[in-house]
């Protein structure tokens, strides 16, 4: 027989000031989770579900980011006009849709006035929009216009960093670039400057491009693209070409793997720590509920409740302080959820803005942890509970 | 039975609850020191700066490359007196890919820049008799096992090596920096072997990716900023010279809002031990009420029995924060070799101790305050007519 539910509920309420304490520091604790989760979820999804499998980018053999690659006019020629892999606009006998881009990021100050960092900078081709279809938009101003000295700006840096409004100047080296248009796409790309390829060549005094993007055919997936990619990664079909490929959204997940692994370790890292703390504070909530119901479990156990039921009892009490607490710790977290923020991704040195996620599996993350709490510290008080000798427990009162 | 031996007693007598609550507040000072910490470790360049150290780089972008040529215009303003090149290599080491920080640099001129670099193994000598001979911090050394004299391959990022295969330096002696100027984890190299080396694979020389320069002791910094900004203001790559702790300030900087996330969590701990710390009070002062009576009983002043009550809780939370300040302190050099080169400058500081030790008595007097004001307020009769 168990004992009812509505016994180990009002006990709850009985012992009201203990449960609210409790309740708040487990609600305190999973907040923190929640909240570098969020901020976890967010960053990862800006890069990782905007990654695309039909877009390839092309990097120098050993490089692991666009900043660190470099590949010569002649080489990025070679490769867009040469490689059968590459789709082409409008039938086999158009023109590849291919770009040669560069890439390097630009020391900028913040428009709060609290410093430098670093802004990414892209000079690219009509293709490069082109590959982008209807995920690039220009919300202000107009397009680019090729061989001109201006450059068009992603959404999130315009009340981040300086400078980034339309009119303004973008000052690179020796040369002003005016910032015609703001633009929106889905990805990383919001927080990057774009202008003409062959413009930031000459203002930046740069030889090389960084990367090339290209549209694959259709049929390159799967086992075909993996082929292609190993073929380039052997050389020995294109022996001069030298470089290796990446789809778009393999790429992207490998720049947020640092930044993401040290937010998981972090979480993880707070959580054990934190979860500790918390778990004393409800093993020491529910020893004092054992003691001063005492007399009561003594009453239970001779009206011939077994001491299984009384130990389930006491666990189930832990575990909705653990849940309460969670859904506190929950509410309290979720009034971040789309704020923006921004940090520098120390895989490309550039600063990336991005939204505080609050998603499902945060807030089941953050539960089950909550929930964990009140067991852990709920198990060895609904023990000794369990363990009390009738006789014993009518004594005390 | 003087009132501190009968508060030791009331704590001794629920040894659960005091060692759990001692334990929890342990926990979270030790976690609010170490975050400190990490924000504070962020800034250990710009706090080891020097006046008369300055830095010149692109003024568009860390990765972009200066001329050599720009080295003898940069030496002749007056009051330069020590100039290095300083090219950021970026290479990888082991089957792990483990990154670190290597720099190739004029080495005869690291010491009279940077006489923080203190030499525990082996001689700047030796180090400028082997061309590929390389100079790393301790920490790093004790990372990976190096070893003086060991070979440490590195596989190039961004200037790969002549047959594609890894770049090899030889291990000739082994730093400790004496400030946080320089970090313990950096391995620095010949200027000339990496010269060398990139003109084999690329058929040009590399360019500079920052001069650092040492003024003369009464210089004017301002000016030689100004004048070394000036040289190269129409090209073909603008330069921007900084003192040492504006360009490391940049890279601060460039963190954004991570010390206010860290601020946040620390908040977060803060409120939970808070909590925790009042629960276990509140527990306590339920369980003295008919105690409380009786001292009252037999003569013992409201204040006084009060005072038992805040006494119980500092002493708890004392306890319980010295042992995670303590805890910080000792686990100092850990997990700074275990952050390496994330946070270099990773030291649990004595403002932090100072600030820990101030949050602990709060805590203390916060969570015993409600308590005894409590225990203040008690009338006699009906404490004793309370049970336990």
């Amino acid at each position: 027989m168990l004992v009812p539910l509505s016994y180990t509920l009002r006990s709850l309420f009985v012992r009201r000031s203990a449960t609210l304490l409790t309740v708040l520091g487990i609600g305190a604790t999973v907040a923190v989770l929640a909240g570098v989760l969020a901020l976890r979820a967010g960053f990862t999804s800006l890069f990782v579900q905007n990654g695309r499998d039909d877009v390839a980018v092309f990097l120098r053999q050993g490089a692991t980011s666009e900043g660190e690659s470099g590949i010569t006019r002649e080489t990025c020629d070679r490769l867009i006009k040469t490689l059968p892999q590459i789709a082409k606009s409008g039938g086999p006998e158009g023109a590849p849709l291919a770009a040669m881009e560069c890439y390097l990021a630009v020391r900028r100050n913040k428009a709060d006035g609290s410093g430098e960092t670093n802004v990414p900078i892209r000079g690219v081709q009509a293709a490069s929009l082109a590959i982008r279809g209807d995920s690039f938009r220009f919300t202000e101003g107009r397009a680019l216009q090729f061989g001109a000295d201006e450059v068009v700006v992603g959404r999130k840096l315009v009340d981040r960093i300086e400078n980034c409004r339309l009119g303004d100047v973008v000052q690179l080296n020796t040369t002003p670039f005016r910032v015609v248009g703001i633009f929106e796409c889905d990805g990383p790309f919001e927080s990057e400057i774009w202008g003409d390829f062959e413009r930031m060549l000459v203002a930046l005094q740069r030889p090389v491009a960084n990367r090339v993007v290209a549209k694959l055919n259709p049929e390159i997936v799967g086992d075909e693209y993996d082929a292609f990619a190993a073929m380039l990664a052997d050389g020995s079909t294109y022996q001069d070409l030298k470089v290796k490929v990446f789809t778009e959204r393999a790429y992207l997940e490998s720049m947020t793997g640092a930044l993401a692994t040290t937010l998981l370790a972090l979480s993880i890292g707070l959580s054990v720590i934190m979860g500790l703390a918390a778990t004393f504070t409800a093993t020491n909530t529910m020893l004092s509920a054992v003691a001063s119901r005492t007399h009561e479990i003594g009453i239970l156990l001779s009206l011939g409740f077994r001491p299984f039921p009384i130990f389930l009892s006491f666990l189930f009490e832990a575990l909705v302080l653990g849940l309460i607490g969670g859904a506190v710790g929950c509410l309290l977290a979720l009034p971040i959820n789309g704020i923006e923020t921004g940090t520098t991704n120390f895989a490309t040195f550039t600063e990336v803005a991005f939204a505080f996620r609050v998603t499902l599996p945060v807030l089941g993350g953050a539960i089950t942890f909550a929930l964990a709490l009140g067991l852990l510290g709920g198990a060895v008080p609904a023990w000794r509970a369990a363990r009390l000798a009738p006789t014993e427990a009518l004594r005390r009162r | 039975m003087s009132s501190f031996r009968l508060v030791r007693r009331y704590l001794g007598k629920h040894k659960v609850r005091s060692g759990l609550t001692i334990a929890s507040l342990v926990v979270a000072l030790f976690l609010l020191c170490m975050l400190r910490s990490l924000v504070v470790a962020l800034d250990a360049g710009v706090r080891g700066a020097k006046r008369d150290r300055l830095v010149v780089q692109s003024a568009v972008s860390l990765f972009v490359d200066l001329p050599q040529s720009y080295q003898a215009k940069i030496a002749a303003v007056e009051g330069v007196q020590t100039l290095c090149k300083w090219q950021w290599f970026g290479g990888r080491y082991g089957d792990e890919d483990a990154f670190f920080a290597q720099f190739a640099v004029d080495m005869d001129q690291l010491n009279d820049l940077y006489p923080e670099v203190s030499l525990v193994e082996g001689s700047w000598a030796d180090v400028a008799a082997d061309r590929r001979g390389c100079l790393v911090g301790r920490s790093l050394a004790k990372q990976f096992d190096w070893k003086v004299g060991q070979t440490v391959p590195l596989l190039a990022t961004i200037f790969p090596a002549p047959d594609g295969g890894a770049w090899e330096f030889t291990v000739r002696a082994i730093y400790e920096p004496t400030s946080s100027a320089v970090d313990g984890n950096t391995m620095f190299f010949h200027w000339n072997y990496f010269e060398e080396t990139v003109k084999a694979s690329f058929g040009e020389a590399p360019g500079t990716g920052t001069y650092f320069l040492r003024t003369a002791p009464d210089a004017d910094q301002v000016a030689i900023a100004a004048s070394v900004e000036q040289l190269f203001e129409n090209g073909p790559q603008r330069v921007s010279c900084s003192t040492e702790a504006e360009f490391q300030a940049q890279f601060v900087s460039m963190v954004g809002n991570v010390p206010f996330f860290v601020s946040a969590i620390g908040g977060g701990v803060l409120i939970a031990i808070v909590l925790a710390c009042i629960n276990t009070m509140l527990m306590a002062f339920r369980e003295q009420l008919h105690d409380a009576g009786i001292l009252k009983a037999v003569g013992f002043t409201d204040g006084s029995v009060a005072g038992m009550m805040l006494t119980q809780s500092l002493l708890l939370c004392g306890i319980g924060g010295f042992g995670g300040i303590a805890l910080a302190k000792l686990s100092e050099p850990g997990l700074r070799a275990a952050l390496g080169s994330m946070f270099p400058g990773y030291e649990v500081t004595s403002e932090t101790l100072l600030l820990a030790t101030g949050l602990t008595l709060a805590i203390g007097l916060v969570a015993g305050v409600m308590p005894a004001l409590r225990a203040r307020a008690l009338r006699v009769v009906e404490a004793l007519r309370s049970v336990e």
